[in-house]
């Protein structure tokens, strides 16, 4: 069954929002719920993702019960990053059980030292102890694909310039600011090859979407309304020690579920089909990376798309027009603000951040730290 | 009435005893008591596979072999921190994925004994390719930590 999403809702993303977590996902669903056109007394399931590590509260899902809409719902969490929580709703929508469904996800960074809790997310005989945290890995792995693919600093440079310069126009963003080439330049080293600049921020933030089945959409008076139908959706997971050199960049479970998504949308030529793309950005040289596993380019290639200006907000094939994970990060909801941002790009209502011509988006995103397992979701505004 | 936001400070302290398993606790107490590094051999793909695991993914298979490994090997990867992070060490240290001699898959582990405070310098030494060797600590525990790697030909 076909099944369309809605309405987004978000808030926006910010170092310390001075709310407290309930309050944050109150604000997100009630934001997506109106842009929906939707009453809570419709909402007929509720899917949530978080992390009750960041949260702070084992079983965090019942901090936000209330705040995500679940009174009495049928609500059910994933513990993986919001595009997960996207995967289940959609499963339980496309599968008839449910007419429609509220997806919510969100992190205060603020309460916590992430990089604490992702030290804690790797595993606690070999990785944990010998320095690995979602930094450190991403590091490594950035080292390996610098030395296949000759991506150089300033590759990267131009990675975060475009995405922070694009956040520019999007009221949500964190941060609020383009840096300049030589500021980047001289930006210290956090995990060599990786400075400062090129690693997201940590953001407050939450973000929830309304789906909805074709077959419950019938049932409503017609709004005229534009939606963001799902065409094509697909996640996979690959080995969790990522120990063969290959594997460490190849983001194999990426390639997986951009097939699978690929196929189900009738993708042949992903590069020419897919209007604006929002990917999960969780350092400069990962994006690159991204666009290889993506089929946008073939690999090694990723650097020919930065250096030739294809994915910038004019270019052939815009990447990120919002600001990406580089510009506002909520972390666990980071991935679930991909799909978000798609679907305003798709249903033309993404403001001044807006690509023009949008039929087709494609959004993306990773579990968390790691990139072991990947999601892709493609989205077009075809009735 | 005064409009400060307040915050509850908390703090998590939790012990975990997690279980090694019994591959897992061969391959730390051969660290331990022996000097040695061993892997796993699939019995249907042939590899071996470290950190031993007693079950290849791939396969899924048990994997009933046990194969000694070089301790000496080469770098995949590496990242040299500049940052200090909550309960990892005092940097500047450098992380590493060694494939040793004999292994089909990397391990990560410290690498040391590389001056880091002048990254191009360190940089002129630490190179993907470039040939390590294990080292073992004195007192071992039969943890990760109970070897690094260091450079040879240094």
């Amino acid at each position: 069954m076909r099944v369309a999403i809605l309405g987004v809702g978000q808030t926006s993303y910010e170092r310390e929002k001075g709310i407290s977590l309930d309050e944050l996902v109150f604000e997100a669903t009630k934001n997506a719920l109106e842009d929906s056109g939707l009453n809570l007394q419709e909402i007929e399931s509720v899917v949530t993702a978080g992390s009750d590590g960041l949260d702070g509260r084992a079983i965090s899902n019942m901090t936000v019960s209330g705040s995500c809409g679940a009174y009495l719902k049928d609500e059910v969490k994933v513990s993986d990053g919001g595009i997960y929580g996207l995967v289940l709703a959609y499963l339980r929508v496309a599968s008839g059980l449910f007419g429609n469904s509220l997806v919510v996800s969100w992190t205060k960074s603020s309460e916590v030292s992430p990089d604490t809790v992702g030290n804690l997310s790797f595993d606690p005989l070999y990785l944990r102890e010998a320095g690995i945290n979602p930094i450190t890995y991403s590091a490594i792995q950035v080292s390996l694909y610098k030395h296949i693919t000759g991506a150089r600093d300033e590759d990267a440079a131009k990675v975060v310039v475009k995405n922070r310069g694009n956040a520019l126009k999007n009221p949500l963003s964190h941060l609020k600011r383009k840096p300049s080439v030589k500021e980047i330049k001289s930006s210290r080293f956090v995990s060599y090859p990786l400075r400062e600049i090129h690693i997201p921020p940590e953001s407050d933030g939450a973000c929830a979407l309304v789906i909805s089945s074709e077959r419950w959409l019938k049932t409503r008076k017609k709004t005229g309304q534009k939606y963001a139908w799902i065409r094509g959706i697909g996640w996979s997971l690959e080995g969790y020690y990522r120990d063969e050199k290959k594997e460490l960049v190849k983001l194999s479970s990426l390639r997986k579920a951009a097939k699978t998504a690929y196929k189900m949308a009738g993708i042949k030529n992903p590069a020419k089909e897919i209007d604006t793309a929002e990917v999960s950005d969780i350092t400069a040289y990962h994006e690159i990376m991204i666009y290889e596993a993506l089929g946008f380019c073939g690999d090694s290639e990723g650097i020919e798309l930065v250096r030739k200006g294809v994915t910038e907000i004019d270019g052939e094939l815009p990447v990120n027009p919002s600001g990406g994970i580089l510009s506002s990060n909520p972390i666990f909801a980071s991935s679930l603000v991909r799909v978000a941002e798609a679907a305003l790009q798709v249903m033309g209502k993404a403001g001044e951040r807006q690509v023009k011509g949008v039929n087709t988006a494609l959004a993306q995103g990773f579990t968390w730290s790691g990139t072991q397992g990947s999601c892709v979701v493609i989205l077009d505004n075809r009735i | 009435m005064s409009k400060e936001l307040l915050f509850i400070s908390q703090h998590w302290n939790i012990e975990f005893n997690h279980a090694a398993g019994e591959t897992a606790s061969v391959f730390f107490r051969a660290i331990k008591e022996r000097k040695e590094i061993l892997g796993r051999r699939c019995p249907a793909c042939k590899r071996v596979l470290l950190p031993p695991r007693s079950f290849c993914e791939r396969c899924f298979v048990d994997t009933l072999e046990w194969v000694k490994v070089g301790k000496e090997g080469t770098i995949e990867a590496f990242t040299i921190v500049y940052e200090q992070f909550r309960g990892l060490p005092k940097p500047p240290y450098a992380i590493a994925y060694v494939l040793l001699d004999g292994a089909s898959t990397a391990m990560v582990n410290f690498l040391k004994k590389v001056d880091l405070n002048n990254l191009q310098e360190a940089l002129e030494r630490i190179k993907i390719g470039a040939r390590v060797k294990v080292v073992f600590k004195r007192k071992r525990r039969g943890r990760i930590t109970d070897f690094w790697y260091e450079l040879l030909h240094t």
